[in-house]
């Protein structure tokens, strides 16, 4: 564990160096751009101006400029949005808890649906329910994110009217319990997380299917079988239970699928998560702010990488062996 | 099994009847591959059943067959456990019979565990299942398991990759034994284990099979582990049993073709010899070949063996399926007298000399069998007098079930292309002006053998068997101009162009230095083995001649004083000039030795430098 803790500080750290040194090395130097009058990036308040050289530093040595950036990565000052001038670490801090329950509730579903669905698929490899769940798999996985959620959002949304269309939260609501307000975010978050879900199930239906199909050809499920024991235990406790170490080993690379993905659904469904930042930073070439996005979004993948690796060293005595 | 027989009889543990199992092949369509066909066998309550043949013949599908685990409607006939049916029984039906009633150690106890649990924890998995048994109880009894099999407690939270082949090996023991089964099926129980485990670990079987009281099917090619812990044998082949048996008599004197071939290509401690398999291989299930199964492989196979089945029948003590009844006789010699009487040479009993005295020998289809003698021990009269060069005082030779003095002089004709002999100087027999093609042409020549287009290919095939050229240059050549090693390979090409049934090769290397007689020997043996001849191997070297032979013949002043299988010979020589000959024999020179590893089933040492023997021709 301790060889990947160090590996993961390395990553980090390349790729907050990357982050540094992209907009600096590109063409035309984009971030001179914004204080050149010249210029039509040129940023014409000059408020703003000053906090943009203030926290870049254009003025002085690389080596210091690079320095500043890491302290200011390490304490939060991640600079000033250009357009919304507000700190970029404050307009984070206010989008990300969205897009971490949007995509952690969807990553949920969506696992606990595949492990469930794919396990029973290949119990019955080849049978006509089989067949049903995979072919379900692969349209899941195929169909345009942006489509399935309009979809969705015509027919439950402005058609049956039973949930609501946009937004995180009612505007301007005002709750009497902590209860009510859950209620109201859950209500927001039903259609977009649904969106999010059916994007994901079917990568990770597939997935799970294939590895318990494997994990039944081997020697052992033929012993379990002959030695009586009941099919439940058979399927969970020992075809999933195996199948368990590869569907955990790509949940890294599902969640930043999920991150992706979620940038498109928050935009669809207006939600007030980082994908809504990102578009709108993007959109202005507000310079610090999709710096800082890029920074926390790799931050969080990196992050359920380590998790996902320390879990599967959990899950399998080989690997615990090893370290 | 008839109901009036059953009505009288008690109910076996076991009665498999016309068992069949099938298989979808691998691409789908096609037929269903029959992996076991027609297989029936009872075993009784307490005793103990070896089922052996080799990789792919339809044991392990049996073993599986008895538990059910093939995929429904795949498996026909009948299996009765105490009387219970249990074939096309349904999923639900089968879990109380799984491990409460026949347990089974699989093979490949490598891979036979869940890699995520502890073998605690999986042994006792069935205690819970079947008997409802769980927390200290399970507790106690796994552990009380374990210490049967001698493991300890540490080895029970251990994961499966901590342990080694052996441990997993028992622990496998461990959790068949755990629910107390009526039937316990090892499959393949020794198999991967170094020799020392093995031991042990048959050491164990034995010691738990008496005191379980199980019914045992033992399903191995370790023939060993078989002899030591069966009281019957079934051989199977190609997914049909070809000979069953009490295990002692099969092993000692077997009857299939089959079972004879399997035992002689069984790695055996005790013999120094070099392995060599059955020829061929194993027929491919989807395709068996018509007839009996065993006649591509089959020495002795005759006409009938191509389209009709043998079916399995009672013969003495034991089932055999062969239509010949079994292994056959290639050549009898039964009481052979010779003698000569001295010319002019005075001396008492009137000059005349036994060089033969009433010996008996026998010798079966495609097997080695070595002569062993010092010079004048009458070894080569006694060849002779078998290949019909020279007429016996007494006594008669029949081979193929045809006396040789009988026969008439057509008969003697076709015998004579059916035994070759290859004398030990090949400058006495062939003259030295011929070239080479025309020594080894001249047997067809004699015998009218097809047109003289058929002939040349014939020549050239035997040359390219002994591994000799057969461009223009060397056939031209001239017997003078040879090497004694090469003039040696002629003579054999010679002896071989009439495709013979039977070789009889007096000292066919004694000229020759040691590594072309090392050589030369093995390329006999792998001729012999390739045409399923049988090879009667006359030597005064006993140490090479048991590199290759399956039974050695030994005599001494034209006696048979011991005759026995090779390692038995080699091992415990009963006569003491046996031991004499063993002794003096070639000592080991362990800087010259010569490591061989055949199939990664035996390393053997062997010396090729013969040091100063006491006993050598002239
Ligand atoms: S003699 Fe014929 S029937 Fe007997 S084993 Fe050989 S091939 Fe089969």
């Amino acid at each position: 564990m301790q060889r990947r803790i160090l590996s993961y500080l390395l990553t980090l750290w390349i790729v907050l160096t990357v982050n540094f040194l992209l907009p600096r090395l590109l063409p035309g130097d984009p971030l001179a751009a914004l204080l050149d009058p010249q210029s039509s990036d040129y940023v014409f308040d000059a408020e703003a101006r000053a906090a943009l050289e203030a926290y870049y530093g254009l003025d002085r040595p690389l080596p210091e400029q690079y320095g500043r950036y890491l302290l200011g990565a390490f304490t939060g000052d991640l600079g000033r949005s250009i357009r919304l001038n507000r700190p970029v670490g404050e307009l984070i801090g206010a989008h990300l808890p969205w897009t971490l329950l949007l995509t952690g509730t969807a990553l949920f579903l969506a696992s606990l649906l595949a492990l469930l669905g794919g396990t029973e698929a290949a119990w019955r490899r080849g049978s006509w329910r089989d067949r049903v769940l995979v072919t379900a798999g692969v349209v899941a996985g195929n169909a345009p994110v942006y489509f399935v959620g309009m979809m969705l959002l015509i027919l439950f949304g402005a058609w049956l009217g039973w949930l609501p269309l946009a937004g995180g939260r009612t505007p301007f609501a005002h709750y009497d319990t902590p209860l009510a307000a859950a209620a109201d975010v859950g209500r927001h978050l039903l259609l977009p997380a649904l969106t999010l879900t059916l994007a994901l199930v079917g990568a990770k239906f597939l997935l799970v299917r294939s590895s318990v199909v494997s994990v039944l050809s081997e020697d052992f499920m033929l012993v379990l079988r002959a030695k009586g024991l009941s099919e439940g235990r058979l399927k969970w406790a020992h075809a999933l239970r195996n199948a368990l170490l590869p569907f955990v080993a790509h949940l890294a690379a599902h969640a930043s699928m999920a991150i992706t993905g979620a940038v498109f659904i928050e935009a669809l469904f207006n939600y007030p998560g980082m994908g809504r930042l990102i578009f709108e930073a993007v959109g202005a070439r507000d310079y610090p702010l999709i710096q800082g996005v890029f920074l926390v979004v790799s931050t969080v993948v990196l992050t359920a990488n380590l998790l996902a690796d320390w879990l599967n060293a959990r899950l399998d005595p080989r690997l615990r062996a090893e370290q | 099994m008839t109901g009036a027989a059953a009505a009288n009889q008690p109910v076996p543990l076991l009665a498999v009847r016309d068992l069949r199992v099938y298989f979808s092949p691998a691409g789908q369509d096609g037929p269903p591959v029959r992996a076991v066909d027609a297989v029936s066998f009872d075993l009784a309550d307490g005793a103990a059943l070896g089922i052996v043949g080799e990789t792919a013949s339809g044991k392990t599908s049996i073993a599986r067959a008895l538990l059910g685990l093939h995929p429904p409607g795949s498996t026909r006939g009948s299996i009765r456990l105490t009387g219970q049916e249990l074939v096309d029984l349904l999923e639900e039906e089968w879990r109380p019979i799984r491990w409460r009633r026949v347990a089974m150690a699989a093979q490949s106890s490598g891979s036979a565990f869940d890699p995520l649990y502890r073998l605690g924890e999986q042994i006792a998995e069935p205690l819970r299942a079947h008997l409802g048994l769980a927390g200290r109880e399970a507790q106690e009894r796994v552990e009380a398991l374990a210490r049967r099999v001698g493991l300890e407690p540490r080895h029970l939270r251990a994961y499966p990759h901590q342990l080694s082949g052996g441990e997993k090996q028992r622990a496998m023991l461990a959790m068949a034994l755990c629910c107390g089964p009526e039937l316990l099926v090892l499959d393949e129980p020794t198999s991967g284990q170094d020799v020392l485990s093995r031991a042990r670990l048959i050491d164990l079987l034995d010691q738990i099979r008496q005191e379980s009281g199980a019914g045992l099917l033992l399903i191995s090619h370790d023939l060993a582990a078989v002899a030591r812990l069966t009281g019957r044998v079934a051989v199977l082949y190609a997914g049909k049993l070809v000979e069953v048996g009490p295990t002692a008599a099969v092993l000692a004197h077997p009857r299939h073709p089959y079972t004879w071939g399997l035992l002689n290509a069984y790695p055996n401690m005790t013999t120094a010899r070099d392995l060599r398999g059955i020829r061929g291989r194993l027929p491919d299930p989807a395709d068996p070949p018509p007839g009996c199964r065993f006649h591509p492989r089959c020495t002795q196979a005759v006409e009938r063996c191509r389209h009709e089945e043998p079916p399995l029948a009672l013969a003495g003590d034991r089932l055999v399926a062969c239509h010949l009844g079994g292994l056959q006789t290639l050549l009898r010699a039964d009481g052979l007298r010779k003698v000569f009487s001295g010319h002019g040479r005075p001396g008492p009993e009137e000059e005349r000399v036994e060089a033969v005295r009433e010996a008996s020998l026998e010798l079966l289809e495609g097997e080695v069998v070595a002569l062993v003698g010092e010079t004048g021990s009458g070894k080569t009269t006694l060849g002779r007098l078998l290949v019909g060069l020279l007429q016996a005082d007494g006594g008669r030779v029949v081979f193929e079930g045809q006396d040789l003095a009988a026969a008439s002089g057509r008969q003697r004709k076709a015998l004579q292309r059916r035994i070759q002999l290859v004398a030990q100087d090949p400058f006495d027999a062939v003259s030295p002006r011929l070239t080479v093609a025309e020594i080894v042409r001249e047997p067809l020549d004699v015998q009218k053998v097809g047109p003289a287009a058929e002939r040349e290919e014939k020549v050239r095939r035997a040359l390219q068997a002994v591994g000799l050229p057969v461009d223009p240059a060397f056939l031209t050549r001239r017997a003078h101009e040879l090497s004694g090693g090469q003039l040696q390979r002629v003579a054999i090409a010679r002896a071989l162009v009439l495709d013979p049934k039977l070789i009889v090769a007096d000292e066919p290397v004694s000229m020759l230095d040691a590594s072309e007689q090392a050589k030369l020997i093995n390329l006999l043996k792998e001729i012999q083995n390739e045409r399923g001849m049988g090879l009667l191997l006359i030597s005064h070297d006993l140490a090479l001649v048991r590199k290759v032979a399956d039974r050695i013949v030994v005599m001494r002043d034209g006696e048979i004083v011991e005759e026995g299988l090779a390692g038995r010979v080699v091992a415990q020589p009963r006569h003491p000039y046996t031991r004499a000959l063993l002794e003096a024999a070639p000592a080991f020179a362990w800087e010259d030795v010569e490591e061989r590893d055949e199939g990664g089933v035996i390393l053997e040492k062997q010396s090729v430098i013969p040091a100063q023997a006491g006993i050598h021709p002239e």
